[in-house]
């Protein structure tokens, strides 16, 4: 018998079973929170703190992504504090690659740029870094540009867990984080990559696209995930 | 000489070692710990991820991975002798900071340290000398302390640590 | 050798205690990594071969470290019927002498630090003897006062590498008893009951983290011990697993049992070789002896030790990033919940814990959890392992009770920072703690009261820094390493800190504005709140500690561009210079000098520093002890050339030369009139400046010459009148023009100069002095200083006597006794404090004392004596004695209820001088709490606009050089607001110098000034000090190491 819990968040009352965590009922009532790096059928890493809510009572702001519901919880998902940090987020990943939305392959399609939208960040305080990564095209399918990238790890974790062929990986550490393939060889001659497109599909800018979509023109289909896996969950 | 010792390490002894790791995937670490230890240049050649990633269990990427996160791990060839100034908080307060900027400066090494600051080991074109730096020896007692070839040294001066370097090998380093 | 029961562990207990006590002397050596890098492996043979040499049957043992590096490395001695002696820097050469002194049974005291009578070991009891009344017991010399050893019982006494030694004092007893418990849940309700607290930094209560995990349901857990000792700055669990890896086995043991695991590991930093080879050397014992194993004391309960080395990764000391480790992963954090507790370890429950709280587990058991809980505070029990190190005396491992104040650790245990600089603040906790200033050094150290004032108790690192640290840089280093050490994870941490130390980068470069500081704070407070783990939540710690407790610092940087301890190099050019108030450009004139430009060098002095005959002679020249020339032999006498160049301008051909040379300087005329009240030296510098920068200016002065206290306090012996009146005409010279006998408020009010004027800069000095509150102080006899001085000065008779009592330790008080000597009078100097608390330049209380005045310290008046006619006839002096340290890291002199009159007709009260306030006030200027005139630090502007202050007036009494600089920055300032431009820079001109670095150090020793004797000196106001000859000027010039050469001239093959 599945306990019924009840809380609020955003004001409005749930009442729900357990387990679920507070980003999981958020979504499937509709309220928003805006997250990057979690997605759905993927495992959770918690990276990209977005979705940082309060709780009354809790002195800290918890991750709505890893926090569960629980009884009488009360959330808030949107706060003068919490729309501050997440700017300022917002802007840290703007400054921290070489984005630039006119020149982009998902330029109108990309979950930075919507959100960036959203919550109202037309600037960035911080200097761009503008790392010089090495644009990738040598898969036949795809292309890989690093300067779009946000290491959210939607496409290690998708290539892992749903696909099976752990072909992508975080190399080195802290700003120097660097999302590769294998043996940081170029994509085309990578030995365990099967084509699967799925990385592509789940990466939230243009860091990952297909081949021949000019500006604006890469789409991602997200719904290929949460297909698959629950494909391969029944399948068991 | 320097060629031949740039070569990985035999098939033997890396499968020696992996034999020696049943537990597979959680010894990655102590795997790739003794095979750098065991290479004379110190160092995880490239050929060496493939076979480690193979035997292991572990995919590639997951290898390439684990050794650019750990500053133990050295993706370059190493000197044959290792010069390496302890950068703890109590050796900064002791000023080891001008302590390794002279000792780089010394070894013909100008980088700006300001902007190629990710760098943590120099290494000269011969192989006679690296020069790194170590997070905290847990010498602080002794700060600011360098360590020549592992022999901890304490209380160093900039004319002391220079001396140190040119007694190595009797003289003959660099 | 199996042990499978208490008779076992009995029996072991015999035999090691034979090891302990051999019943002939034994020799113990500190080995750890510390008493290595300091020789003990030295020491250790020569003590061996000393034995053979002498045939003397002694025990040599390693053990592990007593705690006390500073005086590494340690040996301790014990022969039967005498306490444990410990010897402290013992060299091979002390060796002969150690074991002759054995073979005679004697203790060797030569070096002895301390003796240990007997030990409690908590575990066990061991009785050395007694005896040696000559040597103070352990727990009474300053490092160990006040310390109690729970996690360091053994450590130093024992072989680690020796089990039988660790069962000898009572080892593996705590886990038999736990083994034998009808219920285990009994041993985690001890550990409840002990109130341990998680001793890796974030204080978790210990016991409750062991129910969940005992509590969990699985086939297999696993306990984890966190070794990655990552903190710079901490190194006690690296002693602690080199002197005594056994508690820690014994500890997991313990712990294992209690939860129900099977399997431990001990995640252990390479960077750590000899613990890691102590404490598989000792993992391999306790297998031996069947404390690890299946089937332990023959109970079900089976268990074993694995050993894991990082591989350099801070952030792996966490703990979702340790276990991810130990699956053969990066080391990246992974969210919580799920907590290790319930799916750590390849998804089975684990439990982690700090080698410390793992270590006082067996102490918990064996002396029980309510023993343990009256040690320290209600909330923070027990102890805990400090590591004292940094810019302090004695550093070393202390192990204190929590709660134990800060200041005691820092000035008693750690008995201050060396060469008696002034103690600033105290990093504790590491990179994820914060900097605790000295004025907070009352604070407790426990969990709680270190979290109030933003830093965390962390793994018990303590670095102490001192005034030659620069607090900035401090948390640009901080930045610096938890930047290189993120996992690169999660959004703040990665690019947030990156951010962050682009911005510390900026400040310390002198590059920042000051909108930076509020996107630094930003920033940091972002990070805390938002981080996923532990290194990104308490990472800012050391930027927001230092932005709330030094943000003077950080505005120095920025506003001034001054980095004031001398570590951010791109702000200074040379140590010298930037301890100059007045930053003067030293190395450059000693180099002109040297190569005989005297021209040159004078130009460049005089463009620097207005008055050089004057500051030549009498500066408290603060470069002296900044000199790198120190570290050598001794320092460059700069003073002492910079006088010699004045010297000869004035004694030569030169003067006219300088004065056209400082005339082409003169910018062309801007039309603004600027009014300086006040011809004291800071006026003057004003003046010089603002002149030069082609304003119109006129000063007021309200006595009937210029000079201010240079010439109404200064003794002619000091300062000749003769010279500054030369100064004065160069000033003059440039067109600066003089009103005297102008007092503001009386002749002349603010009101009209602002009205006539486009600037006014107050700088009226502190010309009033203060009281001491004592009876009997309006007497005519009892004088303040500077009135006496002046009267002196003003060659009027001053009917001071014979018999003088100078109360006080400052250059004005040493002023008054010479000159009160000069006049015939028998003096004292009485001050409150010792010898080397005195303020006054310390040639000058040589010199007074060479000529007859006599000193006495540590006395505080109390009240004039006068005699039936009211006339005075002493001074009852307090005798007083040190007590407590203050927060400023002194002793405060406390009563001891002894009087003393000493016998006298005048008494000068030298106490201090303040701003006469009033003149201010009516004027409308905000005006401090002690009268100093309330003005902006960098720019000098009052609250009236173009009202500007400086001089003592602004910053209280202070010397000649500074309250200059107050004058020169403040025309920098003043020109620049009536501008609009900044050409202060343009006035400096650059004089070529070549960037040569001496390969040794040249030139030999300290040339020192030509001096009159004292029997000369006693009975004239000529002048004292003649200064240098040419040849020895020069051969000083030759002494300067050059640290202005920045760019090492370095030979590229």
């Amino acid at each position: 018998m599945a306990k019924v819990i009840t809380l609020k968040i955003a004001g409005t009352e749930f009442k729900t079973g357990e387990g679920k965590t507070i980003l999981e009922l958020a979504r499937a009532s509709k309220i928003f929170i805006p997250t990057l790096c979690n997605f759905k059928g993927l495992s959770n890493v918690g990276a990209c703190r977005l979705c940082m809510v309060e709780v009354r009572g809790v002195p800290r702001l918890l991750p709505a992504c890893a926090t569960q519901v629980a009884e009488g919880m009360d959330v808030t998902v949107d706060s003068p504090r919490l729309a501050k940090y997440r700017k300022m987020i917002l802007e840290l990943l703007f400054a921290e690659r070489n984005h630039v939305c006119a020149a982009c392959v998902s330029n109108g399609h990309c979950e930075l740029q919507a959100l960036a939208q959203r919550l109202g960040v037309d600037h960035t305080r911080y200097p761009y870094r503008f790392p010089k990564y090495a644009f990738d095209a040598s898969h036949a399918k795809f292309n890989y540009d690093a300067n779009r990238c946000i290491l959210c790890t939607r496409c290690m974790r998708a290539c892992d867990e749903v696909e099976g062929a752990r072909t992508w990986n975080v190399m080195g550490r802290g700003i120097n984080s660097v999302m590769v393939t294998d043996l940081h060889q170029a994509w085309g001659r990578s030995p365990t990559c099967t084509s699967c497109s799925k990385c592509v599909h789940v990466c939230p800018t243009g860091a990952l696209s297909e081949k021949g979509s000019a500006v604006g023109e890469m789409v991602p289909r997200e719904n290929v995930i949460p297909y698959l896996t629950s494909m391969r969950y029944s399948g068991r | 000489m320097i060629a031949a010792e740039a070569k990985p390490l035999s098939q033997e002894i890396v499968d020696e070692i992996i034999a020696r790791h049943p537990d597979k995937t959680g010894d990655v670490l102590s795997v790739l710990e003794e095979i750098q230890d065991r290479h004379p240049l110190k160092y995880l050649p490239e050929a060496t991820y493939d076979d480690v990633a193979q035997k292991m269990g572990v995919s590639r990427s997951q290898v390439l991975s684990v050794i650019t996160f750990y500053s133990f791990f050295n993706l370059k060839p190493q000197g044959r002798h290792t010069v390496t100034v302890c950068r703890g908080t109590a050796c900064h307060t002791r000023g080891s900071k001008p302590l390794l900027d002279g000792l780089k400066a010394k070894a013909g090494f100008h980088e700006d340290d300001e902007e190629g600051g990710s760098a943590t080991s120099f290494t000269t074109p011969d192989f006679g000398l690296t020069i790194r730096t170590v997070a905290c020896f847990g010498q602080c007692a002794l700060a600011p302390v360098a360590a020549i070839d592992h022999e901890i040294y304490g209380h160093v001066s900039d004319i002391k640590l220079r001396k140190l370097v040119a007694a190595i090998d009797g003289g003959k380093g660099s | 050798m199996r042990i499978h029961d208490l008779d076992g562990l009995h029996d072991i207990r015999r035999t090691g205690m034979m090891k302990l006590l051999p019943g002939k002397p034994r020799i113990g050596v500190g080995m750890g990594t510390c008493g290595m890098g300091n020789g003990a492996r030295e020491v250790l043979q020569a003590l061996g071969q000393a034995l053979k040499d002498q045939n003397v049957d002694a025990q040599v043992t390693p053990v592990g470290c007593f705690g006390f590096c500073a005086a590494e490395p340690l040996v301790n001695i014990h022969i039967p019927g005498f306490p444990l002696v410990v010897l402290g820097r013992v060299t091979p050469d002390d060796a002969a002498a150690i074991v002759s002194s054995i073979a005679r049974n004697r203790p060797p005291l030569e070096k002895a630090i301390c003796k240990i009578e007997e030990w409690d070991h908590l575990t066990g009891h061991v009785m050395y003897g007694r005896g040696l009344a000559e040597v103070p017991e352990w727990n009474e010399i300053p490092f160990f006062k006040g310390q109690k050893k729970i996690v360091l019982r053994n450590c130093g006494l024992i072989n680690p590498e020796d089990i039988e030694e660790y069962v000898a004092v009572g080892g593996y007893h705590a886990f038999y008893q736990a083994t034998q418990k009808p219920n285990a849940n009994e041993i985690i309700e001890e550990v409840k009951k002990s109130k341990l607290r998680g001793r890796g930094g974030a204080g978790y209560p210990t016991g409750v983290k062991w129910d969940l995990l005992r509590k969990a349901q699985s086939d297999q857990k696993y306990i984890i011990c966190n070794a990655d000792e990552g903190d710079p700055g901490a190194y006690m669990n690296r002693n602690e697993i080199e002197s005594d890896p056994h508690m820690l086995i014994e500890g997991m043991l313990i712990g294992a049992f209690a939860m129900g695991a099977t399997e431990g590991i001990v995640y252990l930093r390479a960077e750590y070789p000899l613990a890691v080879q102590r404490l598989k050397h000792a993992v391999a014992e306790a297998r031996e002896f069947g404390l690890i194993g299946e089937h332990i004391f023959g109970t079900t309960f089976s268990f074993d030790i694995k050993l894991i080395e990082g591989a350099g990764a801070f952030v792996c000391g966490e703990e979702t990033a340790m276990i991810e480790s130990l699956e053969g992963r990066a080391g990246r954090p992974r969210p919580r919940p799920p907590f290790p507790a319930q799916k750590g370890l390849w998804g089975r429950p684990t439990n982690i814990n700090n080698v410390e709280t793992w270590c006082n587990i067996p102490v918990i058991i064996a002396r029980g959890g309510s023993w343990f809980a009256e040690i320290g505070t209600t909330n923070s029990s027990g102890t805990k392992v400090f590591s004292l190190v940094g810019k302090i005396n004695n550093t070393g491992l202390v192990e204190l009770p929590l709660g134990t104040p800060l200041k005691n650790v820092i000035y008693d245990i750690g008995q201050g920072s060396p060469g008696g600089k002034h103690v600033k603040a105290v990093q504790s906790g590491g990179p994820s703690g914060g900097c605790i200033p000295a004025a907070n050094f009352d604070v407790a150290i426990d969990y709680e009261s270190l979290a109030q004032i933003g830093a965390i108790m962390g793994s018990g690192g303590m670095v102490v820094m001192d005034e030659e640290n620069c607090m900035v840089d401090v948390a640009r280093y901080f930045i610096e390493f938890t930047h290189s050490e993120s996992c690169g994870k999660c959004v703040p941490c990665r690019a947030g800190l990156d951010q962050a130390l682009r911005i510390l980068k900026k400040i310390t470069a002198g590059g920042a504005e000051e909108s930076d500081i509020a996107d630094l704070e930003e920033l940091g407070q972002m990070i805390k709140e938002m981080s996923l783990c532990g290194l990104g939540q308490t990472a800012p710690n050391p930027v927001l500690t230092t932005l709330r407790y030094f943000r003077r610092e950080y505005e120095e940087h920025l506003r001034a561009h001054r980095c004031r301890a001398g570590v951010c190099e791109k702000l200074y050019l040379s140590p010298c210079e930037n301890s100059c108030p007045l930053h003067m450009r030293i190395p450059q004139f000693l180099e002109l000098t040297r190569r005989g430009q005297l021209a040159e060098a004078a130009e460049l002095i005089w463009l620097d520093n207005p008055l050089p005959g004057s500051t030549g002679r009498i500066c408290q020249h603060p470069c002296e002890s900044q000199c790198r020339r120190n570290t050598v032999d001794a320092s460059v006498n700069m003073r002492e050339v910079h006088r010699f160049i004045s010297d000869q301008v004035f004694d030569g051909p030169l003067l006219a030369e300088i004065k056209a040379r400082l005339k082409a300087h003169r910018m062309a005329p801007t039309g603004k009139k600027i009014a300086i009240v006040g011809a004291g030296p800071s006026g003057l510098a004003a003046a010089f400046y603002l002149t030069l920068l082609g304003h119109d200016v006129t000063i007021f002065e309200a006595r009937e010459e210029a000079g201010g206290m240079l010439l109404y306090s200064l003794p002619q012996y000091r300062l000749p009148k003769k010279m500054l009146r030369q100064e004065l005409d160069v000033i003059e010279s440039l067109g600066v023009k003089f009103r005297f006998n102008q007092k503001l408020g009386a002749g002349v009010s603010l009101d009209v100069l602002e009205a006539e004027n486009d600037a006014v800069f107050l700088a009226t000095g502190t010309w009033k002095a203060m009281t001491a509150g004592i009876t009997g102080e309006e007497s005519p006899s009892v004088w303040h200083a500077i009135h006496f001085l002046e009267q002196v000065a003003r060659e009027e008779p001053t009917n001071i006597g014979k018999k003088v009592v100078v109360i006080g330790g400052g250059n004005a008080a040493v002023d008054s006794a010479r000159t009160a000597l000069r006049l015939g009078c028998e003096v004292t100097i009485a001050y409150r404090r010792e010898r080397h608390d005195m303020p006054a330049i310390p040639e000058e209380v040589i010199d007074a004392e060479a000529e007859g005045v006599k000193l006495m310290f540590l006395v505080s008046p109390q009240r004039v004596v006068t005699d039936k006619d009211s006339r005075v006839s002493g001074i009852e002096l307090m005798r007083t004695k040190l007590g407590d340290f203050d927060l400023d890291g002194r002793r405060r002199p406390v009563s001891t209820g002894e009087m003393t009159i000493v016998p006298c007709d005048n008494i000068i009260l030298a106490i201090g001088e303040r701003p006469d306030a009033e003149p201010l006030r009516r004027c409308g200027i905000h005006v401090r709490e002690n009268d100093t005139a309330a003005a902006d630090w960098v720019t000098y502007e009052t609250n009236r606009p173009r009202v500007f202050a400086g001089g003592d007036l602004v910053t209280g009494a202070s010397n000649v050089s500074s309250t200059m600089a107050t004058g020169k920055d403040a025309a920098r300032a003043i020109d620049g607001i009536l501008t609009g431009q900044n050409r202060f820079a343009e006035l400096l001109q650059t004089f070529e110098v070549p960037q040569v670095v001496p390969e040794e150090p040249e030139g030999g020793a300290r040339n020192v000034s030509r001096e009159l004797t004292p029997e000369q000196r006693r009975t004239s106001f000529e002048e004292a000090m003649l200064g240098l000859t040419q040849a020895k000027a020069e051969a000083e010039c030759s002494r300067c190491l050059r640290c202005d050469v920045h760019e090492l001239a370095t030979v590229k093959e």
